[in-house]
């Protein structure tokens, strides 16, 4: 009906080209609301275009329904070729007819059907609108008929979706309590289509149900005035051919696609995927001054070399683990602006017998854990003091991973020890003899796996043992101890897997969907380094990340970026690198550092665009995007500012650094406000 | 300079320090029982780990005059032994007379003494069996 129905006619230029043009033109179609408004125009329009309109009108438009003589067929546009443009490779018809059903399914009703006057092509044919129109009014007797001479692909199929319409036309029929027919359904219907028995038996069943609601619930369906009757036209859509029942939104489809396929481009992607960065008209790419590149503050409280750090989860606090056997808890604002933001340690965590080497936060933030050879203490974040000491590990303890839900947390060592940790500091369980020296040691996410890496080696007694020992590890001067990655599942405690590498295992973090892994490999000769991706369910490298340097010492790297998109690591030549994880490109090399590595590197949980990094020249570094307020396009190595420490009020001495030369000066310790230290 | 974690070795003897327990060489690096140190026996290694190299000095021993460094444990920071460096060329003679102890042994290339060269010496009452 639609298709007969004859609108307004399309002006299809209000300039006085002579001849409607083949391509592109835009079609005005006015709703009819505007009809007595574009009277005038009509007129105009009219006169116009009357001598151009050829003589067979389509069969579009016929003469009656108007009372305007001076209605116009729709000249149909025929156009040579097949293609959208002449060097396209896209269908001029499916082109057409996917734009039709966009703007039927906006609203442009009339447009939609001008469109179809105008190309000729129809979005569906006649039987296919007459079987949308008898699903959704349940007439399911000529529904059936009209799913016949669909194109069904073979019997089988067409059996499958006769039972859909069946099955839907019984459940209708339940809701309106017309038993006996529903019945006779069941029977005649249902039953021969040799479905499976269950599923049968589960329908029968619902004929118990005494009143509708009972029977939607059970069913799971939600009623013949619900959406019930458009779900089961998607699901016939399924065997029906593409062409002749175009599927649902095809059009979005297509553009969801292109829009992903542009952010994969995107190396420097880094706002979250619903923002409104993405536009049809231009290809989207990030800008690069929106990354973080630049140095806006260095602490340096610290006297010695800076092993680790971690950011607390709410992201305004940091642990540094330093080789002056203390650890600080720094106080960041993130969501400030650079400029006046305040940095400040807030507690010094003294006490420490040995150098410190861990630090890892409890999932609330209210418990900090360090550990200093095989020492493990728990600080209370708030008051900055120590809570319990826990002396459990007979070897340096090289990593603590809190569980996903908080109720505990793990230590691991390079005594082979893997130890499951109450909260509060009690020993729960010991996951006995590992088969390695834990270097480092991580829970996934979604609490099914524990990750560990180490050195692996035979000890020398032999029993008690729990995995195979491997023969070749009896080399003269013990240097070639092979490392292994080993994934437990973390309920039943069993090892997963094994997998040797070859060269040194020194860090390994995982994805926030539990399925990769980052592990920082130093190779045994001079070979170059490598940060594996580990794919957790393939069991293989993902991918692998070079550029960095790692010899001899514990270098780590995490995920950062929206959706961990990125990878960062320290390395031994004072510069951190950054790389797309997806595919493997060095995005930024960043120096500043001073001489000595950069141990450790670590992205702000809740700020997309800030990292942490910590050296061996006693400094930690915050890394942000350049602030656009500065002068010119900042360069990474003239124009990082430090925020400065302020007892509240006024800048101290603000140092410009050039080439990375610290010039010694530090965060008041004594003088800071507001900050209770230790 | 950095982080990085005691090698641990593998062996069907470990000598570690006294002290401290890290691990040091293995019995199979070992290369001569006979030697002696200020605390008494000595064992010349080829290969020790976990060690921490002092400045050279020049010391003079029953064997002459050679130029060591002594070595101290990563962790506890305890002498252990030391480990030969190299030997005086002839060109630099020692100022102090108190020195000299005759031409022959400090000439620079010795022979008898070059295989101890890049070698470490272990104290025997400074190390422990370790497992």
């Amino acid at each position: 009906m639609r298709l007969t129905e004859p609108d307004q006619e399309s002006a299809v230029s209000v300039q006085l080209d002579t001849q409607p043009e083949a391509g592109p033109s835009s079609v005005a179609g006015s709703s009819n609301g505007y009809n007595g408004s574009t009277a005038k125009q009509n007129g105009y329009s009219n006169s116009y275009t009357n001598g151009h309109s050829k003589a067979s009108p389509t069969d579009a438009t016929n003469g009656g329904g108007r009372l305007e003589t001076q209605t116009t067929s729709i000249t149909k546009v025929s156009l040579p070729g097949s293609t959208l443009y002449d060097d396209s490779y896209v269908d001029r018809e499916e082109f057409v007819r996917l734009i039709i059903q966009s703007l039927r399914d906006v609203g442009y009703i009339e447009s939609a059907a001008t469109l179809e006057a105008e190309s000729g092509y129809t979005m569906e044919s006649p039987e296919v609108a007459e079987f949308r129109r008898c699903i959704l009014d349940a007439d399911w007797a000529r529904a059936n008929a009209a799913l016949m001479r669909l194109g069904v692909a073979d019997d089988e199929r067409l059996w499958e979706a006769k039972f859909l319409i069946s099955q839907q036309k019984y459940l209708e029929l339940l809701e309106a309590n017309k038993i006996t027919t529903a019945l006779h359904v069941l029977r005649n219907e249902l039953a021969p289509m040799n479905v499976d028995p269950d599923q049968l038996h589960a329908l029968s069943s619902l004929m118990m149900c005494s009143d509708p609601e009972d029977l939607r619930q059970r069913a799971g369906w939600d009623g013949a005035s619900g959406h019930s009757r458009r779900r089961l036209l998607g699901n016939l859509q399924r065997y029906i051919p593409s062409s002749v029942m175009i599927p649902q939104r095809r059009f979005a489809t297509l553009l969801d696609q292109a829009r992903a396929y542009q952010q994969s481009l995107c190396l420097y992607h880094n706002a979250p995927s619903n923002s409104r960065t993405f536009s049809l008209y231009t290809d989207h790419l990030c800008d690069k001054n929106a990354f973080p590149r630049v140095t806006t503050a260095i602490l340096e409280v610290h006297t010695d070399e800076v092993w680790n750090l971690e950011w607390s989860h709410s992201g305004n606090f940091l642990a540094s683990a330093s080789k002056d056997k203390t650890a600080i808890i720094w106080r960041v604002e993130h969501d400030k602006d650079p400029s006046i933001r305040d940095i400040s340690p807030q507690f010094i965590l003294r006490d420490h017998p040995y150098p410190v080497g861990c630090v890892a936060w409890s999932l609330d933030d209210s418990i900090l854990l360090t550990s200093a050879e095989h020492f493990i203490k728990l600080w209370n974040t708030r008051t900055g003091l120590c809570v319990r000491s826990l002396e459990a590990h007979t070897d340096v303890v090289t990593a603590l991973a809190w569980l996903p839900d908080g109720s505990g947390f793990i230590s691991g060592g390079l005594d082979r020890k893997i130890i499951l940790w109450d909260a509060d500091g009690k020993q729960r369980d010991s996951w006995g003899q590992s088969p390695i020296r834990v270097t480092d040691l991580t829970v996934t996410p979604d609490f099914t796996r524990l990750v560990a890496v180490g050195m692996y080696d035979v000890p020398a007694s032999g029993p008690g043992v729990t995995a195979t020992p491997e023969n070749g590890n009896q080399s003269g001067a013990g240097r070639s101890a092979e490392n292994r990655v080993i994934v437990y599942d973390l309920l039943t405690k069993q090892p997963q897997l094994f997998i040797p590498v070859d060269g040194e295992l020194t860090s390994v973090e995982v994805s926030d969907d539990s399925r990769y892994a980052l592990i920082n490999r130093a190779p045994e000769a001079n070979a170059p380094c490598e940060i594996h991706l580990w794919d957790l369910e393939s069991e293989r490298v993902a991918r692998r990340y070079l550029g960095h340097k790692q010899s001899k010492h514990v270098i780590r790297s995490c995920f950062g970026g929206v959706d961990g998109t990125f990878v960062a690591s320290g390395s031994e030549d004072a510069i951190v690198y950054i790389w797309h994880r997806d595919t493997g490109t060095l995005l930024e090399a960043l120096p500043g550092h001073g001489p000595g590595s950069v141990n450790s590197v670590a992205w702000n949980p809740q700020n997309e665009r800030m990292f942490a990094s910590c050296s061996d020249d006693h400094t930690i570094r915050i890394w942000e995007a350049p602030p656009t307020n500065i002068m010119g396009v900042p360069d990474a190595e003239e124009h990082s500012r430090q925020a400065h420490e302020a007892d509240g009020k006024g800048k101290g001495k603000s140092r410009e650094r050039w080439d990375g030369q610290a010039t010694g000066t530090s965060y008041g310790l004594g003088s800071s406000s507001g900050s209770t230290l230790l | 300079m950095g982080m990085s974690y005691r090698r641990y070795l593998n062996g069907a003897r470990i000598y570690g320090c006294s002290s401290c327990k890290t691990h040091l060489a293995t019995i199979h690096s070992m290369i001569s029982r006979a030697f002696h140190g200020q605390h008494g026996r000595a064992y010349l290694f080829d290969g020790v780990v976990n060690v921490i190299e002092g400045e050279p000095n020049d010391r003079v021993m029953t064997t002459g005059n050679h130029t060591v460094r002594d070595i101290y444990c990563c962790k506890c920071g305890q002498t252990l032994g030391w480990k030969y460096v190299g030997f005086l060329p002839s060109t630099v003679l020692t100022s102090s007379s108190a020195y000299d102890r005759g031409g022959v042994q400090d000439r620079a290339y010795e022979a008898s003494q070059k295989y101890k060269e890049g070698k470490f010496i272990l104290e025997r009452n400074l190390l422990v069996d370790v497992q």
